[in-house]
Parts: C-alpha cells; structure tokens; sequence
C-alpha cells in the first residue's frame, strides 16, 4: 500500500504510470481486443448459419 | 450443450486476453539504476549520483539513514556515506582509495523498501594502483533486507519497461508453433490418406499461423528497436523466423500457383511437412549453436532461467494460454470457410 502511494505520489516525467501512459496503452489494447472479438464473433455466427443452410439444402 | 462449451472457450480467451492486457499494462516496474554520475572518478573525495528507473524507491525528502551505498572492486567493498536520498536517485560521498583491486566499480544500494538495487561498473578510478582497499574504506555488507515491494514486474537494465512485450512477442510464437504443428499433423495424415479434409485443416493452419507469425516479427522488431537500438540485426534467430515466415508465405503462393489442379493437396502436404521441419531447425537448432543476442540462445540465457518471477509468470501463463485459444479459435473459422467453399463448389 504504501509503495503503491509512492507511485501515485510521484508523477515523474518518463515513468510509464506517472505519466499516464499505461492507462491509455491498456485502453488502446482492450478496444482493439474488443473489436477482434466481435469480428470473430459475428463471423462465426455467419459461418453457422452458412453451414445450416448448405446442410438443408444438401438433404 | 456443444454450443454453450464452444462459447466458453471462445469467450474464455478473450476474458485471459483482457486480464494479461490489464495487469501487463498496469503493474508498475520494480526500481533499478540505470546511471551513475560522474563515471570516471579521481584520486580525492568524490560525490555520485547513482538514477534509477522504475516505480521509485524512495518518499520526497525520505531520510538518508535507512539507505546504503556500497561500492565493489573485484571481491571487495568500499564505503561511502549517503547524502541525499530522492524517489530515483541518491547521492553518496567517498573517499577514493589510491589502491584498488580493480579500477571498475560496481554499484550496490539497500534500501528498505525495495531491496537491493545493482549497477555493474557504474563508475571508474583510471588513476588507481592495483592493491588492497586500505581497511579504514572497506565497508561490510547490511543485514539481510526484507522488501515489500508488493506485485511488480522484475526490472531489467536496456528492457525496462518494454518487458510487457513479452506478453505479447512470445505467446505469439508459442501461438504459431502450435497451429503450424496442427497443419504438419494435418499434411502427414494428407499423405497418408489423401482426403481434402486434412488439406483443409493444413492450409487453415498455415494461414493462420502465418499471421501470428508477422505478429510476433513485428512486435520482436519493434522490442530490438527498444533494447538492441535497431528494427532488425543480422541475428540467426531473427534471421531465422525471416526465413520461416516466408517459407511459410511459399506454401499459399504453391497452392494459389497451382489453382485447381488435382495435385495441389499432395504436393502442399509435402511442402508443409518440409517447411515445419526447417521451422524447428531454424528456429528452435541453430540459433542454439549460433552466438545470438536474443534471450533463451548460446550465451544469453532466456528469461526463465533468472528473470521469469512469479509477478511475471502469474501474466505470462494466461497470456500463452489466451493467444493460444484465440489463435486456435481463427484456425477453426479459417477451417469452417474451407469446408463451407469446399461443400460449395462441389454440390
């Protein structure tokens, strides 16, 4: 606890959280990790209802 | 049932995936010097500035007294008195001895909340005769410090912070091996059996793996960049995953240079049981028996044989496990179009 008050106590020039630069980078990286899900997500509900349709037409 | 299992997993990866962005970006670095100043010392009373980087190890204005600087030649340590400490420096006043068993000195400073902080050669004593340190400079190592230092990731001189990249560079990899194994499997049993099942799966998997693959040469280039100082160096590792990328890339051209010919899924299959073959040489056999800078090669041991810790490993796994799933979770799509296009073309 105690380090983790000198970390937000020390806004230093350089250093990745004084900054505020990790909670950008972290952002940045969950958004395009969000975005990547949701492509693959809805591409493989797609690919479901592809697959159903080639199944019943090919009965 | 399948459906909801199927969902689980997928799902599962991008939650691990989420979690080893958090805690990979937002847990701070353990302190380490980085410089000492002046680096060259004279024969007289002398004060260094010893800078550290990382979260800092000390408070604004902290008293000097819980703080010790110890400076090393060769097998023996000199003393110096702590004159000022800051959250990224302190600063120490000595004594030059005229005689040192070695004009080099390395830098030691203990504190009581982060430990022991190193610093090889931070400074040096060119006018110093070679001898004993006289005994009235000598100093004796403190006693044995318990920092609380709390969750951390170990900091490593030219790495820093950029050590988060491994989170991304090496999974990646693993993530490539993996599925390129999957598509070795896959062209074998295409040999074997000669069904378009298996050249499906093999070429799923050569795409696939191919992206993580330009993947993790782009994030181990833009690391070297960080800690080598340049995109590429002509390193028998980094060479090495080059040349399988684009051996990789010869698989698609070979498949798309032959379109529908009947030979396309044989000839593939033996091109891909090659190419993983030269995979394993390349990168996993000869960088071994090479010098090379990158980690894990001949005189470079990788990070788990001394850097790897457990704030480390407590992301690292899941980041192997999340990019592993996710890049199995592509495969499959990549295979599902294959057979979709497949049962397409053929009704």
């Amino acid at each position: 606890m105690e380090m983790m008050n000198m970390i937000l106590l020390n806004s230093l020039e350089g250093f990745f959280f004084g900054s505020g630069k990790a909670h950008v980078v972290t952002g940045v990286a969950l958004i395009i990790l969000g975005g990547l899900a949701m492509a693959m997500w809805r591409m493989d509900r797609k690919l479901s209802r592809l697959e159903e349709e080639v199944r019943s037409s090919g009965k | 049932m399948k459906g909801t299992l199927n969902s689980i997993w997928k799902w599962g990866s991008i939650l691990l995936l989420a979690y080893v962005f958090l805690w990979g970006f937002s847990t701070p670095l353990q302190p380490g010097l980085v410089s000492c100043s002046p680096s060259q010392l004279d024969l007289q009373e002398e004060t260094i500035t010893l800078s550290a980087a990382g979260q800092p190890f000390a408070l604004e204005g902290a008293e000097t007294s819980g703080f010790t600087v110890i400076l090393r030649s060769a097998d023996q340590l000199l003393r110096t008195d702590v004159t000022s400490v800051s959250p990224h420096g302190i600063e120490a006043r000595f004594d030059v001895p005229d005689n040192l068993p070695s004009r080099a000195l390395d830098a030691f400073v203990f504190t009581p909340k982060a430990g022991t902080l190193f610093l090889g050669n931070a400074c040096f004593v060119e006018d110093a005769a070679k001898g004993d340190i006289p005994e009235e400079y000598r100093a004796t190592a403190p006693d044995d410090l318990h920092p609380q230092l709390g969750f951390s990731f170990p900091f490593q001189p030219n790495i820093m912070e950029s050590i988060r990249n491994l989170l991304l560079h090496v999974p990646m990899w693993f993530a490539m091996f993996f599925v390129m194994g999957i598509g070795f499997v896959a062209s074998l049993a295409q040999l074997r059996t000669d069904r378009v099942l298996w050249d499906q799966r093999a070429e799923a998997a050569v795409r696939t793996g191919l992206v993580f693959g330009l993947l993790g040469l782009t994030t181990g280039s833009l690391w070297a960049r960080w800690t080598w100082g340049a995109w590429w160096v002509s390193d028998p590792q980094l060479n090495g995953a080059l040349v399988t990328v684009l051996l990789y890339s010869g698989y698609l051209i070979l498949r798309a240079a032959m379109g529908d010919d009947d030979r396309v899924g044989r000839l593939s299959a033996v091109y891909n049981v090659f190419a993983f073959v030269m995979l394993v040489i390349l990168l996993m056999v000869l960088p071994r028996y090479t010098e090379s800078l990158h980690p894990g090669k001949d005189g470079n041991p990788g990070f788990n044989s001394y850097d790897l810790d457990n704030s480390l490993r407590a992301v690292f796994y899941p980041a192997v496990i999340g990019w592993g799933a996710l890049c199995y979770w592509m495969y499959t799509l990549r295979l599902r179009m294959n057979r979709l296009a497949h049962a397409l073309l053929t009704q």
